[in-house]
């Protein structure tokens, strides 16, 4: 029997690079959740959080430092950004507490203004220099720039906190380490969800005893998360892409299933990667709001939006739409400021105008959805008019979806041209004869998007009962499935470039 | 799930603090399945569960320099086999004449290549046609070509939405080359694969298409690209004999309404630059003078198969 296989598994240690390669930064090799080297380092790292998980100063100062690391390994040289922006927070929120009138008020602009320069420099500096260049014909040039990963969601983090300690929501925390704890949490540091202070700072004191309940919960998150984006997601997404680079050359039937390709890919790409966020941090001992609740289930675009994205959207409400005024001002201002809080939510996804777009017609949806709820307040109820409405939302949704992922303005039109005027039937038994297993998986993923979610519960629930000591194997089957459908390039989660 | 997940933590919670063994263990849950399975990806051999075989972790490649030793020159001794053509007729083999030329090319009295003659076999070809979808539309123009140079088009098996995965590790071309015996194979795929990144794992089953063809002059015909691809022609080239990969996607051929396959003036365009290679520089050189009348009727027998249905391996 050959067994001079056997020394190829420890080939790894004779590499003299590889302590360098475990604890410097790559651009090539960037640290996510769905690395399994990064896997494989955070069950080694829970090995040794077992023997400090009773000292509560140990476990925070242990569970920072891999953050920091974590985010190194992701980011690199932007983790010295990211120090100096919570150190400035810290600072900012414990002097806006002791403050009192307009030198508060004063405060609490600088802190947001300094914290948003930040994310408007490396996310929105090019997108106003080319308007810049288009409108006035200036010359500016380009700045060589790279986005910090997770800097749209840890600057939302970091205003909510400094508005919260400004209303007197919650008090400035008086420990550094506290604060940083909130921010560099490594869960949710490049892709969220969106935590809130007052949310999670009170878990810092007091965290989840960890039981076999929250074990089993944590890793079937985790492994119902990395199937979702590697299995699901990453597979769609090959099919879209190749849609997407030329839309004009396929088929009406290809850009409408590239359509719902794409609906089912961001979901499942963005609340997957919100599962394994959550399932670690549970694993830790810390509880994150659910980020996705079955939003292709909404009956209108304001229950969606209710259920999508939550953590964002409200953000969006606490923090834009309530000061703007809400619906305090007006019918008029109401309507005006949903449309406003939406273009932000948008412009937030990029620096490009069709993710303004996109966010003016959900903008325009939901306050045609209030007007039609004040002229019609008696919603009909049944069953028929719930799946009618449900379609119609989906489609809405997916709609709009077409302008997120066109690579620009003309492509997304050259698609929904395709799908208006070229969608013949045969087309789509062509797409079955060449591409079945898109097909199948599409099915697949709109039955899962379309599941009741009680039955999706009553299934975890199921699932849970199954005993503690075969786990490893249900983790082994989940990567081997993963493995036998992952491309050898895997998509990034949609959502880092956010 | 979560409320539910959350109301039995609590519960749990107000009975017991944290257990330290059953966070090691969640450790271990993690860290012990990637364990395996690297070991298990350091074996030689993948292992099959119910025909199925178990994929190892491949681990991100880097393409580019994969790429980069795809194009490292080929070892002279594997590439320069002697090129003998069967005599479909008579069974016996002859050499290629134009062959004599190229092997002095070291002599002291070789002729300058634009001199060398522009062809002169005359060897009259049984001709098989293997490809996918676009072999479908080549054939017509190659039927052209076939009844104006005396040669036989046996047989064009078209093969849709095929990939090198099926010509490669199926043994269908073993089967067909048996039965038709040809003397001359024409290849045409990889249009369904242009945006293929496991460029390893293709690069294996072209090497198998290759050996496939061992000993029997080929003409391995790259895909009509209609987009860039991720690398399939490189992988295609470095895998058949020096000589042997006609590269399309530099032309520029008209397409069809569906925008990726080519026109019928396309597929014209495109035998046309194939014949012109077969008879100057192509290592297995053939008569293609261009035929005088087009779109003549087609005679040849047809195998149609469709990898949707029909995997092959």
């Amino acid at each position: 029997m050959d067994t001079n296989w056997i020394n190829n598994i420890f080939a790894p240690l004779h590499d003299p690079n590889l302590l360098n390669r475990i604890f410097s930064y790559s651009t090539k090799e960037p640290w996510f959740f769905t690395e399994f080297s990064f896997l494989a380092v955070f069950g080694i790292f829970l090995v040794f959080y077992a023997a400090i998980i009773q000292r509560n100063a140990w476990r925070k100062a242990y569970i920072i430092a891999f953050s920091l690391f974590f985010y190194y390994k992701s980011s690199g040289p932007f983790l010295g950004l990211f120090a100096l922006m919570i150190f400035s927070d810290y600072l900012f929120a414990l002097l806006i507490q002791k403050k009192t009138g307009a030198t508060k008020k004063l405060l609490l602009w600088v802190s947001l203004s300094y914290s948003l320069s930040f994310l408007l420099y490396f996310k929105y500096a090019n997108f106003f220099i080319h308007n810049l260049n288009s409108i006035f014909g200036t010359q500016f040039t380009d700045h060589n720039l790279f986005l910090p990963i997770g800097i749209s969601f840890y600057t939302f983090q970091s205003i909510s906190y400094l508005m919260d300690v400004y209303r007197n929501e919650i008090p400035a925390s008086k420990n550094v380490s506290d604060y940083a704890f909130y921010m560099t949490f490594f869960p949710h540091l490049v892709a969220g969800p969106i935590v809130r202070a007052k949310d999670f700072l009170p878990q810092i004191v007091s965290p989840q005893p960890i039981n076999a309940a929250l074990y089993k919960e944590s890793l079937l998150r985790i492994m119902s998360g990395l199937l979702k984006k590697l299995f699901i997601a990453d597979y769609i997404g090959k099919y879209v892409d190749i849609v997407h680079e030329l839309p004009q050359n396929f088929s009406g039937a290809e850009n409408l299933l590239a359509m719902y390709g794409y609906s089912f890919q961001i979901y499942f790409d963005f609340s997957g990667y919100s599962d394994i966020a959550i399932g670690i941090a549970l694993m830790l001992g810390y509880r994150l709001k659910e980020n996705f609740e079955n939003p292709y289930t909404s009956t209108n675009v304001t229950v969606f939006w209710r259920k999508w994205h939550i953590s964002l959207s409200s953000w969006l409400k606490d923090y834009i739409y309530i000061p703007l005024g809400g619906n305090r001002k007006g019918e008029f201002n109401t309507y005006l400021f949903l449309l406003i809080t939406m273009l932000v939510g948008g412009f937030w996804h990029g620096a490009d105008w069709r993710f303004v777009f996109w966010g003016l017609a959900h903008g325009l949806a939901l306050a045609f959805h209030k007007a039609w709820k004040q002229l019609f307040p008696n919603e009909n109820n049944s069953h028929w008019a719930r799946i009618a409405s449900t379609a119609i939302t989906f489609h809405f949704v997916a709609f709009c979806w077409i302008f997120f992922r066109a690579t620009s303005f003309g492509s997304a039109f050259a698609s929904i041209e395709q799908i208006v005027f070229h969608t013949r039937w045969q087309d789509f038994t062509g797409f079955w004869v060449s591409r079945s297993e898109i097909g199948i998986l599409l099915c697949f993923a709109a039955l899962i998007a379309f599941f009741p979610p009680k039955i999706k519960e009553k299934l975890y629930q199921e699932i849970q009962i199954l005993p503690t000591f075969t786990w490893i194997l249900w983790m082994t089957i989940a990567l081997q499935i993963i493995i036998q459908f992952k491309d050898d390039v895997v998509q990034p989660f949609i959502y880092f470039q956010f | 799930m979560a409320a539910q997940g959350t109301k039995e933590s609590q519960n749990f919670a107000s009975a017991k603090p944290s257990s330290p063994w059953l966070i090691v263990w969640a450790g271990l849950s993690i860290t012990l399945p990637i364990l395996l399975l690297y070991i298990y990806s350091c074996k030689p051999e993948a292992f099959s569960f119910a025909g199925i075989e178990l994929k190892q972790i491949l681990g991100n490649q880097d393409i580019d320099a994969m790429l980069a030793s795809l194009d490292e020159p080929e070892n002279p001794s594997t590439v320069n086999q002697p090129s003998v053509i069967r005599d479909s007729a008579t069974s016996k083999t002859s050499t290629d004449s134009t062959l004599p030329f190229l092997s002095q090319s070291n002599g002291a009295f070789t002729l300058p290549a634009y001199e060398l003659p522009v062809f002169a076999d005359t060897t009259k070809h049984r001709i098989l046609l293997i490809g996918d979808s676009e072999s479908g539309g080549l054939r017509y123009p190659l039927n052209d070509y076939c009844l104006a140079n005396g040669h036989k088009l046996i047989l064009s098996m078209e093969w849709y939405s095929a990939t090198v995965f099926n010509f490669g590790r199926s043994d269908t071309i073993d089967k067909i080359i048996a039965r038709y015996k040809p003397t001359y194979v024409f290849l045409v795929f990889g249009l369904n694969e242009l945006y293929a990144r496991d460029l390893k794992a293709r690069k294996i089953a072209a090497n198998q298409v290759a050996k496939k063809m061992r000993n029997i002059p080929y003409a391995w015909i790259g895909p009509a690209n209609w987009d860039e691809d991720f690398g399939i022609n490189r992988v295609f080239k470095s895998s058949a004999d020096s000589g042997t990969f006609f590269l399309t996607k530099n032309l520029k051929l008209t397409r069809a309404g569906d925008g990726r396959h080519p026109d019928v003036q396309g597929y014209r365009v495109w035998m046309d630059s194939v014949a012109n290679w077969l008879q100057t520089s192509a290592k297995y050189k053939m008569a293609m003078k261009p035929p005088r009348k087009r779109g003549r009727p087609f005679r040849s027998s047809i195998i149609t198969l469709n990898a949707a249905k029909y995997r092959g391996y």
